[in-house]
Formats: C-alpha cells, sequence, structure tokens
C-alpha cells in the first residue's frame, strides 16, 4: 500500500469530529470498501436515493455555504442549479482531480487514502443534476492516486453502489476513472472537457457555460476534489452544522497544503478564517520557518495568487478576508518563502510554469507568457534593463483580463503582486545586475 | 504491431465506456506508452485503427500532453519538479547531484540506456518536497542520502 | 432561398434584441453576435481567428469590443447582441487593446513581407498598418522553426502536393485546421505541441492533399500557408482580376481570376463567395483546373490531315477544307449523313450554335452532349428524363431535415453539395444517408451509410418502399396499389437481392416518411448505369409512395457545368416538345430524321449511314464505354472533324482538328445544376490561335452561306429556349418493375466502377501541373481487405482483365471503401481504363492478379 509521507493532521481531526475530511486519513483500511462503510460512508448516497429529491438536495448543498475548492470558490449548490431541468440532453459530472497548480497537494491525500469518499460525493453530485455517467479526471502522473480510485470504483460496483437500479431505486450511475496526460491547463474546467473528448486540452470561451453546454455539449458540472468530498458529511449532518464551520461567509472547513520553507510543511484541514500566522508558526501546523531563517513573504493560494509580505500574514485564511489583502484563497496551498529567496528567482520559476502551460490558444497568453519569461530571465541573470520593469507591468496588463481562460490571469498576477511588494529587490537586480538574495538552497 | 493483445484489449475496454470514440484517444495513449516507453507515429497509427479515430487527432493530442515523449527514454526515467515548492527546497541542487552521479546532462540519458534525467512541472507533492519521479513512482521527501540509495539501488537491479 | 434573401425579411417568430453600436441602433435576431452584427450595418471590427463559415473560437482576441458595464474588453466574435447593450468598436481602450494583440502577434513573426506572397493582401500587413506600433518593443532573438537548419532561410516546408507552410509566420489562428476538419471533413492537418512552440503541420507521416486543400491557403490570414502555384510568381498588386465561374463542376462555383495583362496569362484562381452556391469554398479542380489554359501543349493552329498525316494550317483553309468535304459527302451519300458530338461543357452559345448547325445546316437529329452515357435512352420523358429534369437548389440543404444521397460519390461528383451537406451535419444536425454500391468517403457524415450489391440498384429502391409499407409509414391505399401494381414482395425477399440490412432499411423508411423537409439526390451510378431507366421507375415509384417531391427535392443532379443548358437549348437528339416548338419557329422548321443519341450514332455510322461527325470539346474514345468499339467506329467515318484545347485519341483521328478557346479566354453563359445561368467573363484573350466552339460553327456556317449565327442572333434565338420550363410532371401512376439480371461470366467477378479521380474531372484537367501533383495516372483502387486477401499493395503492378480487354494500374488502397469491389479514374490519357468497359453491360466485372516484377 502505497502512502504519500505527507504531513496531515489527521491527529487533531480525529479528535475533532468537525474536520471531516481528514478524519481517517491516517488510517490504511479507509481506502477499503468495508471499513469505509462501517463508518458511515455511502449512508448518505443511500439516504438521498432513498428520500431526498434533487430540488431539496440542490437547497440543502447551496444552504450549506459550500463553495469550491478548486481555486474560484464559487458556491457548489448554486452551480449545480443552473444545470437546466427541462433539457433533453445527458448531463454530466466531472471531478476535477487534475491538481496541477504548484503548491497545492491536497485532493491527491483524499484520493490517495479515503477514495470512497470522492465517489460517495461525486454520486449525490450527480443524482442532484440528474446525471448518469460521471468522470473523474485525475492528471496522468498521479499513478498511485489513478490505482487507489479504480480500486474503490470497482469495489463500489461490486457492493452496487454504483452501476444499475442502486439500492433498488431506479437510479443508474456509471463512473470513468479518465486520466490526464500533463497539462496543467487541463485542470481549468473546460479545457478538461476538451480532453476528456479527446480533443487538444484547449480552453473554450464562456458562455456557453459547462452547465448548460459542457461536455459532449452536454450540460456538465466540473467539481473540485474536495469540494465533492465535503457533500457526503453535509447530507449526513446537515447543512447547518456545515453553515455552522467556518466564518461568516466561507462556511465549512479547508484543506491547505503548506510547503516551502516551514519545519513541517504538509496538509491541514481546519475551518476556514484559520489565522495564517497560526498556519505557519504553530507547532501543530507549519512549526514555523525551516531553521529560523526569517519569512519573506507568502504566496497563500497557489502559484496563481498575489503575494502576501511578513506584515500582512497575520490574516484569516477565507475568501473575503484574502480578498482585502489584495490576494486569493485560490486552491489553499501556501508557499513560504524566507530571506534567502532571491524574489526574481521565484518569479522565474513561476513564468517559467506559465509559459510552459500556456495551452497556446490565445495570443496574449501564448505570447505574453513568453515574453515575461525572457524578460525575467534576463533580469534574473543580471542583465536587466533599464525600462524593463514597466516593460513587464504592461506586458501584464495586456495579458490580464484578455484571454480565454484565467491561466492568463494566473501568470500575471504573481508578477504584479511581486512587483508592487517588492519593488527595491527588482530595482536593485537591474541597477546592480544581481541579486540582492542568493537562493541557493542546499540539497543535503 | 507494437502494441501487445493485452494493451489492444485493454484500449478497448476502456474505450467501449465512453460516450464517444475521440474520448478514448487519452486513455489508449496512456496503455500505449505504459507498454513502449514512448509513442511516435507508428504507434498512432496503430491507435488510429483500435479506436477507429483519424490518426492526426490522436498525433495532436499526444504532443499537447508532456507525457508523451516521442523518442525511447532511459529504463529509468528521473523526473525531477523543479517547480517553486521543490524549488526552494533545493530541487536545483539536487538535479546538479543527479547530474553529477549520473554523469549526464539535464535532458541526457546515460551511455548504458539505463537512466534519463529530465525536470518537470509541479507534481503535486509539494509538501514532501524535493522529490523525484522515477517511471511511475513517487520518491519523496528526499535527501542526498535517499537519493543516492535509491539510484544505487536501481543500478544494481539487473533487468 | 439564399440566406441574403433571409435576412431581409427577418421571420417575424424570431425573437430580436436591438442594442447599440458606436451610436446606432440596430436590431438582430436574437443569437447574432456583435460582430456579425456589426459588420451588417457596415462597421469593420478586425478579426484573424473569425470565419464566417466556422464556430467562432475567440483565440486571436482581435476583435475586441468595449461595452458599457463590462469591465473587461470583450470579443466580439463570441459575444451574443443583448437587448440595450452598449458597444464601442472603437474607443482608446479598444484600440489599445487591439495593438497589443499585434504587438504579440508580432513578436515571433519573422517581418519577411518583402519575401512573402501573402504581401498585398495579408491581414497581419494590413491590421499592423492600421493598428499596430510603428517599432518593436521586443529585444530578444525571435523564436526560429529550422533555425538549425542554415541550407534555408526560411522555415519552408512542403506539407502537401500545392501547399508550403512557413511556421514562423503562422500566427495560430487555427482556422486552417478547424476548416479543414469541420467544414472539409479532412483529417491531413494539425495543430501539434502546444504553448508558444505550437505549430501546424500535416498529419505525421502524410501530405495535406484533400480535394479542398487550396481552400486552407485562402483563409490563412498571412503567409504561413501559400501554393506552390502562385509563390514567387507576381505580385497581387500587379494582377487584374474577373469574376468567373468553374467549368468542371457542375454548380458553377463562382470563383475569381488574377491574370496580369501585358502577359495575357491567367496566375492564379481564388474563391468569389456565392453564398447560394458555394459560401466561399471553392474546390482543387476549381482552385487549379486554370492551368490547362496556360498549357503548352495546348493545339497551337488549325490541322489538316494531308496523305494520312495531319499538317498545320490557316483557319481559312481549315474552313474551306471543312466546307468543301461536307458538300461533297452530302452530294455523294445523301440524306441524313451527318452528326454531331459536343461536350456540356461549353458555353450556351456554342451549344445552342452546334444545335442550329446540325440540325439547319446537316438537317439532322443526330446530336448529343453525352458522350460518356453507356447506351443512352433517347426519349427524354423517360424515367430517367423525369427524374434529371427535377428542379434542385443547392441552398435547400441547409434547411433540410432529410438529406438522402443515392448512388453519388459526392466528394468527386459534387464537392460542393458535399460541402453544404457537410455544413448542415454541423449546424442543424439534419438525418443523413448515403446509399451507394461501394462505401464512400462522403458518407462520412451519414447517420447510415447502405452499401448493396453492385447492379442491385433498383432493388435497394424497392427495399425502401417495402420497409416503408411494412413500417406503415406511408399511406395504405398507396402502400396497396405499390404491392399490387409494382411489387408483390416482402422486404426480406428485397434484402436478400440487394444485402442490404433489414433494419437499418426501416430507420430509412421511417425518416423519409416523417421527413419534413427533404432532399434526395441522385448522382452518377444511376446517370451512367445502362439500366438508368429501371433505377429511375424504382425511384419514381419510391417518390411517389413517400411523396418526397412534395416535401423536398429530389433530382438526379447534372454532372457537368452546362448540362441543363444543353438540354435546355436542344442538345439532345429529341429535345422535349416545348424545346422543339421553339427550335422549330426559331430555325423556320425541324429535321424529320430519326433522333440518335451517341450509342446510335456509332451504331449509324458504322452501318455507314453517318459519314461525316463533329466533335466539339468531346472525347468519347477515352469518356464512352467500350474504347475499341468507338475507334472502330469513328475510324469508319468519311470525315471526322474534332475541336478541342488539346490532342485527344479523338483529334489524332480527325481529319481537321481545331484549335478550341478555353473558359477563360472568352465570355460565356453556364446553367448550372440549379438552372441558373451564370457568366464567366473573359479573363484573358485566346493563348494560341484558338476560337470559341460558336466562332468557328459561324465560320463554318457562313462558308456554306448560312446567315444569322452572329452572336447577336444566337442570344435572342436562344433566350427563348432558356425562357421554357423543363420540368417534366412526375408520372401519375406507379411503373411496373420488370426484373433485370446480369449473369457473372466465368472467373470475371469482381465488380468495378468509373469515378473522377478527387482532383480531376473529365479528360482535361490532366493538363493542369498542380492537379497533376496531386494525382499525375491511372490506379486501381481496392479497399484494404481485399487488397490483403490478394496479397497486393500500395503501388503494386496489377493486371486487370475483363472479357474485352485488360490494362496494367498501379494499386491504391482506399480507407473509405470496404467491399469487393474496384474503382479506376477515368481522367488519365496514359491508361485509357474505358477500354475495359463495355457498353452493354449494366456492372462490369474484371479479375486482377499482380503482375510479377
Ligand atoms: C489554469 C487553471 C487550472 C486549474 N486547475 C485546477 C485543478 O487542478 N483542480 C481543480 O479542482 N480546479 C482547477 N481549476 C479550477 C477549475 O477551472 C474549476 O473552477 C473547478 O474545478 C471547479 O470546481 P469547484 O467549483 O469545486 O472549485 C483550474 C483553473 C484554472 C484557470
Ligand atoms: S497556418 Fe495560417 S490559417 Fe493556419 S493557424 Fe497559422 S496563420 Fe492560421
Ligand atoms: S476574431 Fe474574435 S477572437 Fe479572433
Amino acid at each position: 500500500m502505497h502512502y504519500s509521507p505527507v504531513i496531515t493532521n489527521a491527529d487533531i481531526a480525529a479528535k475533532d469530529e468537525n474536520l471531516h475530511l481528514f478524519q481517517y486519513v491516517e488510517d490504511p483500511k479507509q481506502c477499503e470498501i468495508d471499513t469505509f462503510v462501517s463508518r458511515g460512508g455511502y449512508k448518505a448516497w443511500k439516504k438521498v436515493l432513498d428520500s431526498i429529491s434533487r430540488e431539496d438536495l440542490i437547497e440543502t448543498i447551496k444552504k450549506s455555504g459550500l463553495r469550491g475548492r478548486g481555486g474560484a470558490g464559487f458556491p457548489t449548490g448554486l452551480k449545480w442549479s443552473f444545470v437546466p431541468k427541462d433539457s433533453p440532453k445527458a448531463r454530466y459530472l466531472c471531478c476535477n482531480a487534475d491538481e496541477s497548480e504548484p503548491g497545492t497537494c491536497k485532493d491527491r491525500v483524499i484520493m490517495e487514502r479515503d477514495p470512497h469518499s470522492i465517489i460517495e460525493g461525486m454520486a449525490i453530485g450527480s443524482y442532484a443534476i440528474g446525471c448518469h455517467l460521471m468522470f473523474i479526471y485525475i492528471r496522468g502522473e498521479f499513478t498511485h492516486c489513478i490505482e487507489k480510485m479504480e480500486k474503490a470504483m470497482e469495489e463500489a460496483y461490486a457492493k452496487g453502489h454504483l452501476g444499475k437500479n442502486i439500492y433498488g431505486s431506479g437510479y443508474d450511475l456509471d463512473m470513468i476513472v479518465h486520466t490526464g496526460g500533463g497539462a496543467y491547463i487541463c485542470g481549468e474546467e473546460t479545457a478538461l472537457l476538451n480532453s476528456i473528448e479527446g480533443e487538444r486540452g484547449q480552453s473554450r470561451m464562456r458562455p456557453p457555460f459547462p452547465a448548460i453546454e459542457g461536455l459532449y455539449a452536454c450540460p456538465t458540472i466540473v467539481n473540485n476534489v474536495e469540494s465533492l468530498a465535503a457533500v457526503p458529511h453535509i447530507i449526513n449532518r446537515g447543512a447547518e452544522w456545515y453553515a455552522s464551520l467556518g466564518t461568516e461567509k466561507s462556511k465549512g472547513t479547508k484543506l491547505f497544503s503548506l510547503s516551502g520553507h516551514v519545519n513541517r510543511p504538509g496538509n491541514f484541514e481546519v475551518p476556514l478564517g484559520f489565522n495564517l500566522k497560526d498556519m505557519i508558526y504553530s507547532p501543530d501546523y507549519g512549526g514555523g520557518m525551516l531553521g529560523d531563517v526569517p519569512l519573506k513573504g507568502v504566496i497563500p493560494g497557489g502559484a496563481s495568487t498575489p503575494m502576501l509580505l511578513p506584515d500582512m500574514i497575520d490574516v484569516a485564511l477565507d475568501y473575503e478576508s484574502l480578498q482585502e489583502k489584495d490576494s486569493m484563497l485560490g486552491s489553499g496551498a501556501i508557499i513560504v518563502f524566507n530571506e534567502n529567496t532571491c524574489i526574481v528567482w521565484v518569479i522565474k520559476k513561476l513564468i517559467h510554469f506559465f509559459r510552459h502551460e500556456s495551452c497556446g490558444k490565445c495570443t496574449p497568453c501564448r505570447e505574453g507568457t513568453g515574453w515575461l519569461e525572457q524578460m525575467i530571465n534576463r533580469i534574473e541573470a543580471g542583465q536587466g534593463q533599464t525600462g524593463d520593469l514597466e516593460k513587464i507591468e504592461e506586458v501584464c496588463g495586456n495579458i490580464l483580463g484578455r484571454t480565454i481562460c484565467p491561466l492568463g490571469d494566473a501568470a500575471v498576477m504573481p508578477i504584479q503582486s511581486a512587483l508592487r511588494l517588492y519593488r527595491d529587490e527588482w530595482q536593485y537586480h537591474i541597477d546592480h545586475k544581481k541579486c540582492m538574495v542568493k537562493s541557493n538552497f542546499e540539497f543535503k | 504491431m507494437i502494441l501487445t493483445e493485452r494493451s489492444i484489449t485493454k484500449i478497448k475496454e476502456k474505450a467501449v465506456r465512453y460516450p464517444r470514440k475521440k474520448s478514448a484517444i487519452l486513455p489508449a495513449l496512456t496503455v500505449a506508452y505504459r507498454q513502449v516507453g514512448h509513442v511516435d507515429e507508428e504507434i498512432y497509427k496503430e491507435i488510429s485503427k483500435i479506436i477507429d479515430v483519424p490518426m492526426v487527432e490522436i498525433a495532436e493530442a499526444a504532443t499537447f500532453y508532456t507525457m508523451f515523449p516521442k523518442k525511447p527514454r532511459g529504463k529509468y526515467l528521473l523526473q525531477v519538479c523543479n517547480n517553486i515548492s521543490c524549488a526552494l527546497r533545493g530541487s536545483d541542487s539536487m538535479i546538479q547531484h543527479l547530474e553529477n552521479k549520473l554523469d549526464i546532462k539535464l535532458g541526457e540519458t546515460t551511455a548504458d540506456n539505463k537512466f534519463s534525467l529530465i525536470a518537470v512541472e509541479c507534481l503535486g507533492s509539494c509538501s514532501t518536497a524535493p522529490m523525484v519521479q522515477v517511471n511511475l513512482d513517487y520518491h519523496e521527501n528526499l535527501d542526498a542520502q535517499k537519493l543516492d540509495t535509491l539510484i544505487d539501488d536501481l543500478k544494481a537491479k539487473k533487468d | 432561398m439564399s440566406e441574403a434573401v433571409k435576412k431581409e425579411q427577418p421571420n417575424v417568430s424570431v425573437p430580436t434584441v436591438t442594442f447599440t453600436i458606436d451610436g446606432q441602433s440596430v436590431t438582430v435576431p436574437k443569437g447574432t453576435t456583435v460582430l456579425q452584427a456589426a459588420r451588417d450595418i457596415g462597421i469593420h471590427i478586425p478579426t484573424f481567428c473569425w470565419h464566417p463559415q466556422l464556430k467562432s473560437v475567440g483565440a486571436c482576441r482581435m476583435c475586441y469590443v468595449e461595452v458599457e458595464k463590462m469591465p473587461k474588453l470583450m470579443v466580439s466574435c463570441m459575444l451574443d447582441a443583448m437587448e440595450g447593450m452598449v458597444v464601442y468598436t472603437n474607443s482608446d481602450q479598444v484600440r489599445q487593446g487591439r495593438k497589443a494583440v499585434i504587438e504579440f502577434i508580432l513578436i515571433n513573426h519573422p517581418l519577411d513581407c518583402p519575401t512573402c506572397d501573402k504581401g498585398g493582401e495579408c491581414d497581419l500587413q494590413n491590421l499592423t498598418f492600421a493598428h499596430g506600433f510603428d517599432d518593436s518593443r521586443y529585444d530578444f532573438k525571435k523564436y526560429r522553426f529550422k533555425e538549425d537548419d542554415m541550407t534555408t532561410t526560411f522555415d519552408d516546408k512542403k506539407i502537401g502536393p500545392e501547399i508550403m507552410l512557413n511556421r514562423n509566420r503562422c500566427i495560430l489562428c487555427y482556422k486552417c485546421v478547424r476548416a479543414n476538419k469541420n467544414a472539409f471533413g479532412e483529417y491531413d492537418l494539425g495543430a501539434f505541441e502546444r504553448g508558444n512552440i505550437t505549430q501546424i503541420d500535416a498529419v505525421p507521416g502524410g501530405e495535406v492533399n484533400n480535394p479542398f486543400s487550396g481552400n486552407l491557403v485562402e483563409i490563412c490570414p498571412v503567409g504561413a500557408l501559400t501554393n506552390s502555384d502562385w509563390r514567387y510568381k507576381i505580385r497581387v498588386w500587379l494582377t487584374q482580376t474577373t469574376p468567373s465561374i468553374c467549368n468542371f463542376t457542375s454548380s458553377g462555383t463562382n470563383c475569381t481570376f488574377y491574370k496580369e495583362d501585358h502577359q495575357n496569362k491567367i496566375f492564379r484562381v481564388t474563391s468569389r463567395e456565392n453564398e447560394s452556391i458555394d459560401n466561399g469554398w471553392i474546390p482543387d479542380i476549381t482552385r487549379y483546373g486554370y492551368q490547362i489554359i496556360n498549357s503548352p501543349d495546348r493545339l497551337q493552329t488549325p490541322l489538316i490531315r494531308k496523305d494520312g498525316k495531319q499538317v498545320k494550317a490557316t483557319w481559312d483553309e481549315a474552313i474551306d477544307y471543312i466546307a468543301k468535304k461536307y458538300t461533297e459527302i452530302k452530294e455523294s451519300v445523301g440524306g441524313v449523313c451527318i452528326g454531331g458530338l459536343i461536350s456540356p461543357s461549353l458555353d450556351n452559345r456554342s451549344l445552342y450554335s452546334f444545335s442550329k448547325m446540325i440540325r439547319t445546316v446537316c438537317k439532322s437529329n443526330n446530336i448529343d452532349f453525352r458522350g460518356d452515357y453507356r447506351m443512352l435512352p433517347s426519349s427524354p420523358d423517360s424515367p430517367f428524363g423525369v427524374l434529371r429534369s427535377q428542379p434542385f437548389s443547392i441552398s435547400a440543404i441547409d434547411d433540410s431535415d432529410v438529406i438522402v444521397s443515392f448512388g453519388s460519390d459526392l466528394i468527386h461528383e459534387h464537392p460542393n453539395e458535399y460541402l453544404r451537406i457537410r455544413k448542415a451535419y454541423n449546424n442543424t444536425n439534419p438525418k443523413i444517408y448515403s446509399i451507394m454500391p461501394y462505401a464512400v468517403k462522403s458518407a462520412d457524415v451519414a447517420n447510415i451509410e447502405y452499401v448493396y450489391n453492385p447492379g442491385t440498384d433498383e432493388s435497394a429502391v424497392n427495399a425502401i418502399c417495402l420497409a416503408a409499407i411494412e413500417e406503415n409509414v406511408v399511406d395504405s391505399a398507396l402502400a396497396n396499389d405499390y404491392l399490387k401494381k409494382v411489387l408483390p414482395s416482402t422486404l426480406k425477399d428485397a434484402v436478400a437481392l440487394c444485402g442490404l440490412d433489414e433494419k437499418d432499411l426501416r430507420v430509412l423508411a421511417r425518416s423519409i416518411a416523417d421527413g419534413k423537409n427533404i432532399t434526395f439526390l441522385i448522382g452518377e451510378i444511376v446517370t451512367r448505369s445502362k439500366s438508368r431507366d429501371a433505377i429511375s421507375a424504382a425511384l419514381l415509384n419510391m417518390n411517389k409512395l413517400f411523396g418526397i417531391s412534395s416535401k423536398g427535392q429530389i433530382s438526379i443532379l447534372a454532372r457537368y457545368a452546362n448540362s441543363k443548358g444543353a438540354e435546355k437549348l436542344g442538345l439532345l437528339p429529341d429535345p422535349i416538345a416545348p424545346i422543339k416548338e421553339i427550335l422549330k419557329k426559331n430555325f423556320n422548321g425541324y429535321p424529320e430524321s430519326e433522333p440518335r443519341n451517341t450509342d446510335e450514332m456509332m451504331a449509324h455510322i458504322r452501318k455507314e449511314e453517318i459519314k461525316g461527325l463533329f466533335v466539339f470539346g468531346s472525347n468519347p474514345m477515352m469518356l464512352y464505354p467500350d474504347k475499341e468499339f468507338i475507334k472502330e467506329s469513328l475510324d469508319k467515318l468519311d470525315f471526322l472533324v474534332a475541336c478541342d484545347l488539346f490532342e485527344t485519341e479523338t483529334t489524332e483521328s480527325a481529319d481537321v482538328v481545331l484549335p478550341l478557346s478555353g473558359w477563360a479566354e472568352y465570355e460565356g453563359d453556364y446553367i448550372n445544376l440549379e438552372s441558373i445561368c451564370q457568366t464567366a467573363k473573359q479573363a484573358v484573350k485566346p493563348n494560341t490561335d484558338s476560337k470559341p466552339a460558336f466562332e468557328i460553327i459561324r465560320l463554318i456556317a457562313e462558308k456554306l452561306e448560312k446567315s444569322n449565327f452572329d452572336s447577336e442572333s444566337l442570344d435572342k434565338e436562344l433566350a427563348d429556349c432558356l425562357a421554357v420550363n423543363t420540368v417534366i410532371q412526375f408520372p401519375d401512376d406507379f411503373i411496373e418493375m420488370k426484373p433485370q439480371t446480369e449473369e457473372i461470366i466465368d472467373e470475371y467477378t469482381l465488380p468495378i466502377f468509373i469515378i473522377d479521380d478527387a482532383h480531376h474531372s473529365g479528360y482535361l484537367t490532366e493538363k493542369s501541373p498542380s492537379l497533376n501533383n496531386f494525382s499525375a495516372e491511372a490506379y486501381l483502387m481496392m479497399s484494404e481487405e481485399l487488397a490483403a486477401k490478394n496479397n497486393m499493395k500500395n503501388g503494386d503492378s496489377i493486371r486487370v482483365e475483363s472479357i474485352v480487354s485488360k490494362v496494367i494500374l498501379p494499386v491504391k488502397i482506399s480507407q473509405s471503401l470496404d467491399s469487393d469491389v474496384l474503382l479506376v479514374p477515368r481522367n488519365f490519357q496514359s491508361s485509357p481504363v474505358t477500354s475495359l468497359f463495355m457498353r452493354k453491360r449494366r456492372v462490369d466485372r474484371v479479375k486482377i492478379s499482380k503482375v510479377d516484377a
């Protein structure tokens, strides 16, 4: 049995009933269907099929305040309600398990350690929109997750949680585990649909929105793994319970992937609104800065979110509070870097990623990311020229909000924030043709 | 035929589950890659026949993704994540370490065709950085000692 | 009805929205994009990736507009107009947005305009001029494809017989790939890799050689795709354009000729959109067919046979000689001893004057324009004639909910109609069915493809009728009548004969019965069959049973540029009565003689009753089945006048050969398969000492002291013919069917069919070098299975033997064929495949064997 050696706060979760996503993740047996069922698994699915109408189900999810955990934070129940009720077409549900945003490694933990909870959530979501064939799109590199999900799916079929006439309800539901081929963009929902269709994984313009015209031009819902995994718990324990967790507007719990220069990088489930500073410094979580080198900055929500300076980290991890700091909760991937880190070097890594992952469909993103990468590489290499920063800002401005999908925005937002927050360091780089600090992270 | 009966059966089994033929492209490429280790024109052609989709569509999809290299690589493909979280944890110097140890540069294959070394984008192992994916397997939370053992074990492995 | 007309009278029931563009209030049907709405009122929004015939993808981001209350710039090609919207197409923000897009596009663009063939008509060049910066802010080395190859300064990659690709110039608008796949259904071009190194290329290991490939070059907004034909020959601004129409398609594809006046030379042909006909796509035969005009092989001067050899002569000598010989024959033999064969690709004036000459000078009804159909019927109101006369509209395909193609290899015979059906397939998703004796690629849009046993065409039609009767989806009185008068049979029996699937037939029968707006088109399998009347009768019965003609259209499509004109202008041996009436009036009388079609003329030549023959623009030796028969017949003639652009086997036998002008060298009118008259303007002066047919006929007639052969007289007379409604009423009753069978002789078992190569039409296009780059020699096309069964590979030399003849042909394996039939193209003089065929057989059968090396 393979497990990623990632640190989790499962020990805390085991004692805290509210931390439902991680309650059993450290128990290898949780992957097995019998254990899962003995702990109340598939109870929600049965309850839904037995006694809950589609409308009530959607209403419950709406009331729970669950918002998408894939990055955009769109209310899940509301999204489900967009699927036309009277469309004669088939409907599809796709669970987004592409998890490729640098810094993010949370969905992987659920897939590896609690795969049935995802299947159950997907099933309930499918029922809510009238879908009879659901997909989970797992990034191709996640071999072990794929194996776990496939095995779980087979078990679920074998035990009658999937297939024809489930629990005698007359409801049929099939599932396909679809695996990616190595492309970050396929996590973007329309590119994901193209990828399932066998097209190149390029994004599509919206409208039409997937809920109206998605997979095979049929109404389709795309939800993140974590969003769906929360659904059975909401059914079992009620919308009010879920809504009581978290903050006024950001309800429930969320998984955060903590990485970079902390002592205990790992995945932690906390109620939304948890303090970022605590996340980094509390011994139960990040355990403080690696080697006690002082903090230089934090990327709070995955590679595509704007950065925070050390004096900004006393902030609640929820959608609104981070927005107030001109940043975003994103996928909840907190990347921490210390004072030995050159900001231009960080941005170089990031822009390389976005340039490499641009799908190549729309002009600003395809050409702009390439141009930005060259300018940033040049500065990093100590060959920056006067005017480069202004040019970078202008190019960023010509990409932001001008592309088909948010990848363009994702590529420029960290750059813009780094330019805003660390302007002096950039200037130093250009003026002195070298780093202020040398990011030479030893590998020992 | 390069694809074995087993691969073909697997592809067909997967293909029938989808509402449209073209959806079988990625599953088919994955099966083919796992069998052969790379995916080239000949294999596009075979897949095209098996799933009855024009070859150009297979090639277009295959080249879009990074996981289906056109040329064969070493027996062990070492994929080092060199994105931000791993880089903060020293993946740059881990690459150097591997280059020295294997006496190849990034992107190259050892003379005995045993190891290929490439840098890849984030593999979702950010909290367990640095890491290297060897073929299908993740090796995480690496330090020099663990990495050396890993490589030495692979070196010692007989085919 | 064309769409343009539709737009002018918006259907009141269509909901509309009213909004503002640049201060102008506009009302458009709901679902109209802002881009389209702006174009409709003459506001030009620049675009790269948008194409009127393709689904918008919003990739290039050039078509930005600013919309009040929307924070970001919006791409107008994918923005539906909404009630009350306020749109600006030229605000500061919009201009800034465009400028940024141009800047992005140019960072890796080579800026090699001086050596780029797109120069002068390049969207990027023009839009950069209009919207771009005047300097580059990009100070890095540009990304270069093929940089490592020091022998070339450009990335010139040949990706197809006529297409060169320069990836550095490509701006990744993806129009080419989208058009190729969606509009043409072709899979030989793709986009590979991703991000900023994405590249367009031919399918790995293959080339872009589909019959519509030239369009890709035309829609490329930059010089990334250029055609070899046009490259480095002339700058576009030095050319003049002439509107013309295609001489190789029966729809009369609209196109534009580019010529250079001083050189009197045509340099290329592009589309000239006519929505009701071609939607702006032209097949490669239209695009490259013009090259035959420039061919050095053109007949240069008249030739007269002297002492067995053809020698050069002046026009005067030739015409004198014709007049002299003609008079001699007339006087010595007497009676109706002259005949005429003419090509249905010639213009109205030529056709009409030919009819006038044969009928008034020769006093003969020995006249025909169908030099390629075996054993023709002579009666115009035969079942075939009735179906053939039915009206047909290309644009009506757009609104059809059921489209059936019977006996037509559409891509080869009717490329425009195929694209039209494809458009419907993409847009409105009608039910489409293809019914053929062998599988064809054009069936790729069909819901079901029906392949019946060769030679059982009527049974296949009957099976559809019987399926409808058994499914109870047609009027029961009619059904009873059908069973009584036509065929007291069961579906099972019919199926046993034709080999179609019963279940599939029931689906088809239901669809036709339920169809509200049906297009049922019939092709060359029927027209070329010796049993065309029997098949047509079956189709007429079907029409009656289902009432197809009352809810749509059913017609045998005309195949040549002016087939319809030839029918209307009396080029049939026995035209329908109203046409005859007009001819009688125009000619002051009408010949009494027997009407004789091509086949009958040949028979009478052999009986030495016909001694002289005029052949204008036709080559029966190559096109008519039974080559030997035709050759022997022509050899028996006392006097043969052959008029053509090139030397052919027919001109070789002639006593006088006259060089004919091509359709681009004079102005002519042509009636397309929809019975629409279109004009091909004169693009260049005749290249050789050639003349149009009507001019030649005038000279001959005048020499024989006949008048009124001048253009004005002809035009006046022929106008009356064109005004006649030539549609023949459907018969009231069902037509009785006689079973037709054909024995298989000995080991000659494999059915073989004549086709046109997808890049050729008739025998002339062989003189177009570009078209030959796609395909330059005959082949024996077979399915993969048949090849495997016989242990044959692509390119193997195969001996093909019929009872009468044998030829050797290389194998060409077809991906679409899947049954045991063979196809051979008739377009290549070097392999006269018609020698394998017999006039009197319905389905020709052959045996094949490998020629040992
Ligand atoms: C470039 C890009 C990459 C994305 N990658 C992922 C991903 O890996 N996983 C994910 O769940 N959502 C990802 N998203 C967000 C999805 O588009 C989509 O919003 C999400 O899956 C919806 O699910 P949710 O509502 O449950 O969050 C990505 C978005 C963009 C623009
Ligand atoms: S080759 Fe021309 S048509 Fe094709 S994507 Fe490039 S620019 Fe567009
Ligand atoms: S024309 Fe609208 S994005 Fe290209």
